[in-house]
């Protein structure tokens, strides 16, 4: 379905893979520099070794880890990667169930997804990343909260809300410094969405949509009648 | 007690090793990087992230300081044109700071960037509702330019999808606020989207809060005219004084 654009996409969109371009430019850069390559084996290497010793729940092939990232392996068992996905530097896959726990995978990653640097993924219940989602820099998506109902005991002693669970749609974009919280219920975004920089997410979002602002709010939309997007939200596409 | 007092404060001696790294990544950098033009006493820590097939399109002028993760980012493959991102003299970049430039972003003099801030001047696209984002390149987008002296903020977003986005001379931009459309000269400003909340009053030589009235915000047209002083009278000063 998605074949012919990816070719043409992939020669506008620059940059955004940094280092994987194959593109010679000009005489005078032709090749990356070469200690570039000291990175890039160590990720290979680290992605190696926890596919050899981590005991995920399931995970695909030509994934692409940072070295830096934060993985619990204690937790492992509870995530869930699929096919081609790339984890940039310092990012965090943080679970706060307890390790003798089994059951269902806690962190679902699907085939696609890029996580870009710092984004800090916190899971009690269910996060779920569909396919081709974009995560861009800095990005919180946590599922729970600290309790702070308790005025007598500090916050830090009270542990955790019991959270909800989030799923963000297939081929969605979350924009740098965002934060997707989900406190209770299901928060869920549609296909494609569109969260842009600095947004915080608090609610569901139909699908097509964009969202801005703290709390975030539907700024752009898709409209199924007339076929194109349009200002504000559509009544009739929330469901 | 008195002695601990007395006693000289020394950096600790283990700071010596990233400071190593960070003169020679930038040595390295600066003699190997094909840059479309580079300044001296540049420095770059050696965890910040410019690609050497993108340099081409980077200039960067002198004592430019990139500090930690750093990323500068040249969305675009053609190595030929002007350069993207143009960082003038003096200019000082945050730790995680990322300047995404597709068209041209320049940070003019000593411009001081905090941590964790974001300056693109384009988007991923997304209109085409049966392909993944990731998938849909990028937008045309605009331009960017930082006028000199400025300071952003920690985890301020400066975002331009389209036209030019110019701030002025002097501005302050707070933390995490996101300024998508241009603001003046000497303006603070803050919020999302970022809205003016204290300019200098040129007749009355002082700071107020507010907008003052004549100065709005317009796209592409920065009133030089309310100037406190004579800007190129103050170049040549600093220039004078900088020897």
């Amino acid at each position: 379905m998605i074949e012919s654009p990816i070719r043409q996409a992939s020669v506008v969109r620059g940059g955004n893979r940094d280092g994987t371009v194959n593109h010679s430019g000009g005489s005078r850069a032709r090749f990356q520099d070469p200690l570039k390559l000291i990175p890039r084996v160590l990720r290979k290497l680290y992605t190696e070794w926890l596919r050899m010793t981590y005991p995920f729940a399931a995970m695909g092939s030509k994934v692409s880890i940072h070295h830096t990232c934060f993985i619990d392996r204690k937790n492992a068992h509870r995530i869930k990667l699929g096919k081609d996905i790339r984890i940039e530097k310092d990012t965090c896959l943080g679970l706060s169930v307890s390790p003798e726990e089994q059951g269902e995978p806690v962190i679902v990653i699907d085939d696609n997804c890029v996580i870009h640097w710092r984004t800090q993924i916190g899971a009690k219940n269910r996060i779920h990343l569909e396919r081709d989602v974009i995560v861009a820099q800095d990005v919180l998506i946590v599922d729970q909260n600290h309790e702070y109902e308790d005025t007598t005991i500090p916050i830090g002693d009270q542990g955790f809300t019991k959270g909800g669970t989030i799923r963000i749609g297939q081929g969605s974009y979350i924009g740098h410094g965002s934060a997707i919280i989900c406190s209770r219920g299901e928060l869920v975004l549609g296909r494609n969405c569109v969260v842009a920089a600095h947004a915080v997410v608090t609610r569901s979002a139909p699908p097509y949509s964009v969202l801005s602002g703290n709390p975030a709010m539907i700024v752009r939309q898709f409209d199924p009648v007339k076929q194109a997007w349009v200002l504000g939200s559509v009544r009739s596409a929330e469901s | 007690m008195q002695d601990q007092n007395k006693r000289r404060p020394f950096p600790d001696p283990l700071k010596l090793f990233p400071r190593v790294l960070t003169k020679m990544y930038s040595t390295w950098v600066s003699a190997t990087y094909p840059f479309a033009s580079i300044g001296r006493r540049v420095s770059l820590h050696f965890t910040s992230n410019v690609s050497r097939q993108r340099a081409p399109r980077i200039s960067l002028g002198d004592s430019v300081h990139l500090l930690e993760q750093v990323w500068l980012n040249v969305a675009t493959d053609d190595p030929t044109g002007e350069p993207t991102i143009v960082i003038d003299d003096g200019c000082s970049i945050g730790i995680g700071t990322i300047i995404s430039g597709k068209n041209r972003i320049h940070l003019e003099r000593e411009v001081l960037v905090g941590q964790q801030v974001v300056i693109q001047d384009h988007n991923h696209a997304y209109e085409d509702i049966d392909v993944p984002i990731i998938k849909q390149g990028i937008t045309k987008g605009g331009r960017i330019r930082i006028g000199e002296g400025s300071w952003i903020g920690r985890g301020a977003a400066i975002l331009c999808s389209r036209g030019e986005l110019v701030i002025g001379h002097h501005c302050v931009v707070s933390a995490n606020s996101v300024v998508m459309r241009s603001i003046p000269d000497y303006s603070v400003v803050s919020g999302a989207p970022a809205m003016i909340i204290r300019q200098y009053d040129p007749t009355a030589r002082t700071w107020r809060m507010g907008q003052l009235r004549g100065t709005g915000v317009a796209d592409s047209e920065i009133s030089s005219s309310a100037l406190p002083f004579d800007r190129n009278a103050e170049a040549m000063a600093k220039l004078t004084v900088r020897g």
